[in-house]
């Protein structure tokens, strides 16, 4: 077997040493490259900078522990940037194994940037149903949930005060890691009641989410941890989507380095083959 | 029986879709107040369909347990991880922290779901370039322009690559806007016009396989 | 004597010349833009009315358009509960913008239920933002134009919201789905009474070679059907292509593994496959847990699978209906045992994945084609020719769409607009 044969059946472990390896030494040495930033998520951005103080925003955070990595920053980002203006949020989730991290999220920045629960934000929670939950909210939210996560009845909260349906919700952002997600938030909400949304996903799904981005469906669109870096570069505030974006360069360049490689002991062999053959 | 398990199903089926079908272009309140009173319903039983997904789960480990077939005792530590977290999440109420301290049912949500998820879909990263090792090899001119665009995507798409070559960041935008939207959009109205003609099917009662049971 | 006559008559032309000319610079300066006062009239033929295709609390307010349209001039609409006329002065102000904006043009009409002309102004009152608008209940309402100091009213109109039976807006929607229901059930009628023509796939002979392979290396074989129920059109043909490939396991007596992720789809996959050991004359070959269930947990299924493949080592993969971020995990798995891989979905998040890993995938509607062809049920093929029909009417739209499009852009007309609305906003 030549080199180049040997090389092309190389055992899957190397190749999962080399990934860790260029994971990991970024994440201990960061580099810090600047990161330009797309129309996609500048049209997420724009449209919280443009809503007057007061204005209500509406964040689902729907995924679970497993998109964690890419779709938290996105979160964490976006809450700050909601708070920062002054906006009154409402979270929820509609995964329910995404409950707990999505209750952590809201607390852990709510406490940073200084706010109230009940009276500058509200976590909802999660509700069974899915795409039903949606219907519900936007028919009516307090019948869809009547006590928050943490039991206090919706009703009465300063912070929902004149918001008596999805209606009346002034923008809506769904970070979805499958379904349902973003392409529910659009068919069962924004379709039927009338609000702007957004979206934010992981990494593998953005693709897919394109169609409804360029058809205005949704105005912006947050995808994986790149899009989640170019959020904190936008809000000036360094996070691990930054810090992960060096790993994220040495992860794509070592894949490209190992294609590029495959392709050259491919040819060397197909024409060694070749040369043997005829 | 017969009727019950058939026919009955399939009247409801119809009955239901027409109406909820016809609801779309009704913007009348009372048909407003019928979508509202039926998707409560939905949210329900999609409660109840837990209970179902749990009870399943726990009658096929009960049997294998039982039986002792082969790989019986990690039934049993899937019973005893189910019935411990059942256990500590009524204890706890549900709550992953109380005023700030992290309360059992947290400890088990943070330090076990989350590291364990994590890890399933942190495989992927692995995974991704073992496949791309063996796979992406240009033995077709479909495969090599495959290939370019999965090269100048990879390349645009982080700090580094833009640096190095400035281009492909503007290029990965025109891929994933114009040439990636208009697939995906092509794609999209396939399996749309699909599970539109499946959804008719169903509701006129053409489509019976969802009922379980093999032909007629 | 005649001298002072003379200057007299000059003086008189002078005069009447010197009065002939105040007299035109007048008449030009109430002419002229530039410096004439504009006069404000009130908004012209004010139109108020119950807003079509609502579910009522809100009225429209329609006026045409004036001469003093621009950014300097302003519109407010005027509000007061009641049937009796109102001071229109005393009006409650719900809204104010500039003269030049607010068009019937801008506003989402399609033409079969536009009420009025586009350059005509339309203002849309809802309940919210200090108002309500309760249905049954008369309201007067008005529209003043504003120009420096200058205030000019219309006389209010009375009108009443109601809630409406039919959205008229969504009509090409429902007309276009009606269409589609129809061309979808003439198919299938049409596959009942003869023959249809369906390509043969390609991945068919795929699926008939991995049966091969794993039947003479001895090894079992391993068939997923995906992460939906059975609502679903990719798990129904996955099902459909399951009585095959059981069918043809059945005849070499290959063992068949089919863990699944939904009770309801274990059950028919069950019926399924009994029914496939009795068309190969094997019934006894056929074992009860052959379909077993998991759990319908995405990771923890995949979990299990994976061990699956490593321990039993199956010599072919199917991987049939819709997967998440599951899909490159089964796969990979799967290559590392060297087994062969035959893939068919629709999710095209997960395509590439399976392109990549799989020796065969069939994409999309590939694989509802391949259960019609196999299972050559007539409402399976008459669903597909229906299918088949609506995109190519999808791709006539989207041809003829396209060049009305740019024909109306190049020669700035709307009649163009009367086709492309048709096809807008259908969902």
């Amino acid at each position: 077997m030549t080199f180049a044969e040997r090389m092309l059946k190389i055992d899957r472990r190397i190749i999962f040493l080399v990934i860790g390896i260029c994971t990991l030494l970024p994440l201990l040495y960061p580099v810090g490259l600047p990161i330009r930033i797309s129309q996609e998520v500048r049209g997420v951005y724009d449209h919280i900078e443009s809503l007057p103080e007061g204005s209500v925003f509406l964040l689902s955070l729907d995924f679970d522990p497993a998109s964690k990595p890419e779709l938290q920053p996105q979160s964490i980002s976006l809450l700050r940037h909601a708070f920062r203006k002054n906006l009154r949020v409402i979270a929820m989730t509609l995964w329910v194994s995404g409950t707990g991290l999505a209750d952590q999220i809201v607390t852990q920045v709510a406490r940073e940037m200084g706010k109230e629960s009940g009276k500058d934000y509200v976590f909802l929670g999660w509700s069974p149903g899915g795409t039903a939950v949606i219907i519900n909210m936007g028919q009516d939210l307090y019948g869809a949930f009547p006590a928050d996560y943490n039991g206090k009845p919706t009703k009465g909260l300063s912070v929902l005060q004149g918001v008596a349906s999805l209606r009346d919700v002034n923008y809506a952002v769904s970070l979805g890691a499958g379904n349902p997600g973003v392409e529910a938030w659009y068919v069962f909400g924004k379709d039927k009641y009338k609000f702007e949304l957004g979206g934010g996903c992981t990494g593998v799904m953005a693709p897919g989410l394109y169609p409804l981005l360029r058809s205005g469906q949704i105005n912006g669109l947050i995808g994986g941890l790149r899009g989640a870096a170019e959020y904190e570069t936008l809000m000036d505030q360094k996070g691990r989507a930054i810090a992960g974006m060096d790993a994220q360069s040495a992860t794509h360049l070592a894949i490209i380095v190992l294609v590029i490689m495959c392709n050259l002991f491919y040819f060397s062999s197909r024409n060694r083959a070749r040369q043997q053959g005829g | 029986m017969i009727f019950l398990r058939r026919q009955v199903p399939l009247l409801i089926t119809l009955i239901t879709g027409i109406v909820f079908a016809a609801q779309y272009y009704v913007p009348h309140p009372a048909s407003e107040q019928m979508l509202t009173s039926v998707t409560k319903w939905l949210q329900i039983i999609g409660g109840f369909a837990l209970v179902l997904g749990v009870s399943s789960l726990f009658h096929v480990h009960a049997v294998k347990i039982r039986r002792k077939e082969a790989g019986w005792g990690y039934s049993f530590v899937l019973y005893v991880g189910m019935l411990g977290t059942i256990a500590v999440g009524f204890w706890t109420n549900g709550k992953e922290a109380i005023d700030g301290t992290m309360t059992a049912f947290g400890w088990i949500y943070n330090f076990m779901m989350v590291p364990l998820q994590g890890t399933m879909f942190a495989i992927l990263a692995f995974f991704i370039a073992s496949a791309a090792y063996r796979s992406f090899r240009a033995r077709s001119r479909e495969a090599a322009v495959l290939l370019i665009a999965a090269v100048i995507v990879m390349m645009g798409r982080v700090p580094l690559g833009e640096y190095l070559i400035p281009i492909s960041g503007d290029l990965s935008q025109w891929i994933l806007n114009v040439l990636n939207a208009s697939v995906r959009r092509a794609i999209l109205i396939g399996v749309s016009l699909g599970t539109v003609a499946l959804s008719i099917k169903i509701i006129f009662g053409k489509e019976r396989s969802y009922l379980g049971g093999g032909k007629e | 004597m005649k001298r002072e006559t003379l200057d007299v008559k000059r003086k008189n032309a002078r005069s009447a010349r010197g009065t002939s000319l105040l007299v035109a610079g007048i008449l030009y300066l109430s002419v002229s833009p530039a410096f004439a006062q504009t006069a404000l009239a009130p908004p012209q033929d004010v139109r108020v009315f119950d807003t079509p295709s609502d579910g009522g609390g809100s009225l429209t307010v329609i006026w045409s358009p004036a001469s003093y349209d621009s950014a300097a001039a302003k519109y407010q609409i005027l509000f007061s509960e009641g049937t009796t006329a109102p001071d229109p002065a005393a009006m409650k102000v719900v809204a104010e913008f500039p003269a030049n904006q607010r068009y019937v043009r801008e506003s989402k009409w399609p033409w079969w239920t536009r009420p009025a002309t586009g350059e005509q102004h339309q203002f849309t009152l809802k309940s919210g933002k200090g108002i309500e608008l309760k249905n049954g209940n008369s309201y007067s309402i008005t529209v003043a134009a504003v120009l420096n100091d200058d205030r000019v009213i219309a006389a209010p109109v009375q009108a009443m919201p109601e809630p409406n039976w039919i959205n008229w807006n969504q009509m090409n929607n429902l007309i276009l789905a009606l269409l589609f229901g129809g061309i979808v059930f003439y198919a299938i009628g049409t596959a009942r009474k003869r023959e249809i023509f369906l390509r043969r796939i390609p991945g068919l002979d795929a699926v008939d070679e991995a049966i091969g392979r794993a039947t003479e290396l001895g090894k079992p074989i391993l068939y997923l059907t995906g992460a939906h129920d059975m609502s679903d059109p990719s798990t129904i043909a996955a099902a459909v292509i399951l009585g095959r490939v059981a069918k043809r396991t059945a005849a070499y007596e290959t063992d068949l593994l089919v863990p699944h992720r939904d009770p309801i789809t274990m059950a028919v996959c069950q019926e399924i496959t009994k029914q496939a050991y009795l068309e190969a004359g094997k019934p006894d070959l056929y074992k009860d847990d052959s379909n077993f269930f998991i759990t319908s947990d995405q990771f923890s299924y995949t979990a299990a699978v994976d061990g699956i493949m490593l321990r039993k080592k199956p010599a072919a993969n199917f991987f049939m209906g819709h997967y998440f971020a599951e899909a490159l995990l089964l796969t990979e798995t799967g290559a590392s045992t060297g087994a062969i891989q035959i893939a068919g979905t629709d999710s095209d998040h997960q395509l590439p994945f399976f392109v990549t890993t799989c020796d065969y995938t069939l994409i999309g509607e590939e694989l509802y084609a391949a259960s019609a062809y196999l299972s050559r049920e007539p409402v399976q093929v008459g669903t597909l020719r229906g299918q088949d029909i609506g995109k190519a009417l999808i791709l006539c739209v989207l041809g003829v769409g396209t060049i009305l499009a740019t024909l109306g852009v190049m020669l700035d007309a709307q009649w163009p607009k009367l086709f492309l609305d048709f096809f807008r906003d259908v969902k």
